[in-house]
């Protein structure tokens, strides 16, 4: 693999940003050449928000369709939404319950190009925790449970600490270690 | 020391900035240009130096500003979003004529898409259309290179110089290293020199023979700028199709020829659109049997190119006329040109199928709409109920959304909110028809445009309901503070400039405050406003809607939380979902009714004014 794409789906508001921060400081304290596009302006007001991530040697901030070998979103339908991104063999994670994701109507195509979903109700995760805002982790955390290459869930989790607001901060490791265990399957 | 840092693409422009010892930058906010000041004030604090740093009142205002810091031999940049240059576009007329002492450099966003904008208008044109040369940066790291560039020609050659960078670079991320950076110490000197600073026409004249000059020069450098224009082509080789692109699309270009593995087709890398390197761009057309045209978002480069039947792009069809150049669709169109050519083609993307599906799962459009507990949702909602038959214009903000609340008709450009009232009401007046009309508009954008309009419109006896939205602070463009507040770009107390003041200096008699969030009153306003707008010893009515947005001022903006719940009086008509739009109101299918989403509720208990029925109450 010459590069890592990453793209970061959601509604505004729910801490796609954030999300993409800790992603790509993570990434750029393991050396990695880092490029990334946010959405700002109206459709943070709610709308529909993708980030972009790349590890390596690009030139472009943009993951072109077909091309992203991971996909997290913090809402189901911008899952669904943004699925056109994927590169064969590139797997979705998802703030969904897994009883009904994907859907019926998906599945097919996703078997087809070997793109794997898996799917934790990371909003409900973090609002046990008290934080619903901290979703965003949860679902990093759940992801890091699969994924070690580019980072480790170490790597991640120090990151957060690092960056996190101090009034956030033990709520947002928290909720990445409650995905984490989750994914383990020991949560 | 030098660190490593994640820089926004508006980050690495104000690093460049700072680097090339720009000693005044000034700003009007707007989408994709609004972090560059507030991250050259991080950077000047985080390493103690006395750059200024001004929010200027609009982006006239802000390059005049700019311009008369460079007069006084100081490095100066403002920056602004592309429309904001047709605001300043009087003033950069002018300065190309005049041009500068120290480097000046006009940063103006562009907004391919448009994303964020009205117009997908290309900076380069009107940098054609002034006369003055464009930087044209594919990505953070050029356009911090090109912001030192820029303030060099710009003080090298007198002429102020602009750098576009698009929306893609402005909010990209890449990472940088950066050390210590240090203060330029240049002081203000003005010499006086009628002749060029207050020139008249005849001296005009003149000063445009010199401008025409400047730019043959500049251009005569561009040719050997080999760090920004460039190709890769071999020696004397002859090729069936070359590619010529600038800015974001040049990087997207590059990306796709190398994960394709394709060397076959050379790129002609253009960083300077204009004065447009015309012997680069010839040797390397006169090699190619056809040359491809990559470039947002208008055509430019396309023009300047004189061997037209070579030349394939947005003119002959080939590239887009509008929308953004994203990989895909740069993939998509270099495939054609390579099957129309019989040139080995691409592999089919196979993305049709993918978004096919995604048509076919028929996915709710999620249009972006007011924050949950927003105090304009609460004042379009009484400014409705008020006047429901009213034509309400509106201006540019987060406001714009109200929209969705059917409060919102019109929406043209920046102060327009009452200067289309003002015609809607002449429109209607000279027919003998006196249509009800309520214009809104923002704090911060009544500020940038807003007392010009209003002052006309009083003159000419236009009658109509004008409603100020003040959140104190301007909201869609990331939290910039406004001339009422009395805080300046730097966080230092500036002088507090109250909207009623400004309001009364219009010449308007019936200005009253209220906090929107009092439902019941805003609309009582509403309603004896209009009664002042119908008498005929009455005149504008406006109405200062004030209260705190909520993402700003967070708990500051809810004094009282009121929890809400709904009851079993709830009959689903929908009335709150459709004409109030909270977004934490929702039908809950199992229940039957509508319901609170906890998560998203902000407790404000402006609904509890909402419902016909009652159903809300409480909690
Ligand atoms: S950011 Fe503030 S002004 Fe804008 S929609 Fe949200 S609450 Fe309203
Ligand atoms: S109290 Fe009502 S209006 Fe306010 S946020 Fe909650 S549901 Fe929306």
């Amino acid at each position: 693999m010459k590069h890592v794409n990453f793209v970061l789906s959601g509604l505004g508001g729910q801490g796609i940003l954030f999300l993409t921060k800790v992603l790509a400081q993570a990434a750029l304290e393991k050396g990695h050449n880092v490029m990334g596009a946010e959405t700002h302006g109206m459709a943070q007001r709610g709308g529909s928000v993708v980030s972009h991530l790349r590890l390596g040697d690009v030139e472009s901030s943009l993951v072109r369709t077909g091309a992203a070998h991971f996909l997290l979103a913090l809402e189901e339908n911008e899952a669904y939404r943004n699925i056109p991104f994927l590169a064969k063999g590139g797997r979705i994670y998802a703030n969904a319950s897994p009883a009904s994701f994907p859907r019926e109507e998906a599945r097919s195509y996703l078997e087809r190009g070997r793109i794997l979903c898996r799917s934790v109700e990371a909003g409900e995760i973090a609002t046990e925790l008290g934080g619903p805002m901290s979703s965003n982790l949860a679902l990093l955390g759940f992801f890091s449970a699969f994924e070690d290459d580019p980072l480790t869930h170490d790597d991640l989790r120090g990151t957060i600490d690092r960056v996190s607001p101090e009034r956030f901060r033990d709520l947002n490791v928290a909720a990445f270690d409650a995905g984490l265990k989750k994914g383990m399957g020991k949560g | 020391m030098t660190r490593e840092e994640f820089f926004l693409g508006n980050g690495a422009i104000a690093l460049g900035l700072v680097e090339a010892g720009c000693q005044v930058v000034t700003s009007y906010p707007g989408t994709p240009s609004s972090e560059i000041l507030p991250e050259v004030t991080r950077l000047v604090k985080s390493e103690g130096l006395n750059t200024y740093v001004e929010w200027s009142t609009n982006e006239k205002v802000a390059l005049d500003t700019a311009f008369a810091a460079s007069v006084s031999g100081k490095r100066a940049a403002c920056c602004m979003k592309q429309v904001g240059l047709n605001v300043a576009a009087d003033s950069l007329m002018s300065a190309a004529y005049l041009g500068t002492i120290g480097g000046l450099v006009i940063i103006s966003c562009d907004d391919p898409g448009p994303h964020s904008s009205q117009t997908e208008q290309d900076t380069r044109l009107m940098a054609r259309l002034a006369k003055v040369p464009v930087l044209d940066p594919s990505n953070p790291k050029e356009a911090r290179e090109m912001a030192k560039l820029a303030l060099d020609i710009s003080e090298e050659f007198r002429v102020p110089v602009i750098l576009r960078p698009a929306i893609r670079v402005c909010h990209a991320r890449q990472s940088l290293s950066w050390g210590p950076l240090k203060t330029n110490d240049q002081k203000a000197v003005f010499e006086k020199d009628p002749a060029r600073w207050a020139a008249t026409p005849r001296f005009r004249y003149i000063l445009h023979g010199e401008l025409n000059q400047k730019l043959g020069k500049i251009g005569q450098k561009f040719e050997g700028l080999s760090n920004f224009n460039f190709h890769d082509m071999a020696s004397a080789k002859k090729y069936p199709l070359g590619i010529i692109a600038g800015g974001v699309p040049y990087a997207v270009v590059r990306d796709i020829f190398s994960e394709e593995d394709r060397k076959d087709i050379p790129v002609l890398k253009l960083g300077t659109p204009y004065p447009f390197p015309e012997r680069m761009a010839q040797e390397f057309m006169s090699r190619c049997g056809k040359v491809l045209v990559i470039e947002e978002t208008d055509a430019v480069i396309e023009y300047f190119l004189r061997d037209r039947e070579k030349v394939l792009g947005r003119l002959s069809g080939h590239v887009p006329a509008e929308g953004e150049l994203v990989p895909e669709v740069v993939y998509g169109l270099i495939n054609n040109v390579l099957k129309e050519l019989d040139l080995e083609p691409f592999p089919e993307s196979g993305d049709r199928e993918a978004v096919e599906l995604v048509k076919r799962l028929e996915l709710p459009i999620r249009r972006p709409t007011l924050c949950p507990g927003c105090p304009h949702r609460a004042a379009f909602f009484a400014i409705r109920k008020a006047s429901p038959k009213a034509i309400f214009t509106s201006d540019i903000g987060c406001y714009t959304l109200g929209l969705n609340l059917g409060a919102v008709d019109t929406c043209l450009d920046m102060g327009a909110g009452i200067t289309i009232a003002s015609g809607f009401y002449q429109a209607f007046c000279q027919d003998g028809v006196r249509k009800p009309i309520v214009a809104t508009i923002g704090d911060s954008t009544f500020f940038h445009s807003g007392t010009v309009g209003l002052l006309s419109a009083v003159y000419n006896d236009a009658r109509f309901i004008l409603v100020i939205l003040d959140n104190h602070i301007t909201a869609m463009t990331g939290m910039q503070p406004t001339p009422a507040l009395g805080i300046r770009a730097d966080g230092s107390k500036g002088k507090a400039i109250p909207l009623e003041r400004l309001v009364a200096g219009c010449g308007v008699d019936f200005i009253e405050v209220v906090d929107p969030y009092d439902v019941k009153e805003m609309t009582a306003l509403v309603k004896k406003a209009a009664g002042y707008v119908e008498d005929p010893d009455g005149g504008i009515a406006v109405i200062i809607a004030s209260h705190p947005c909520i993402i700003a001022y967070r708990d500051e903006a809810i004094l009282e939380r009121r929890k809400v719940t709904i009851t079993e009086d709830c009959v689903e008509c929908d009335f709150c979902i459709d004409r109030f739009e909270c977004p934490a109101l929702y039908k809950d299918e199992e229940l039957g009714r509508t319901t609170i989403n906890r998560v998203l509720c902000t407790e404000c208990g402006v609904c509890l004014d909402v419902c016909p029925k009652g159903a809300i109450v409480e909690a």
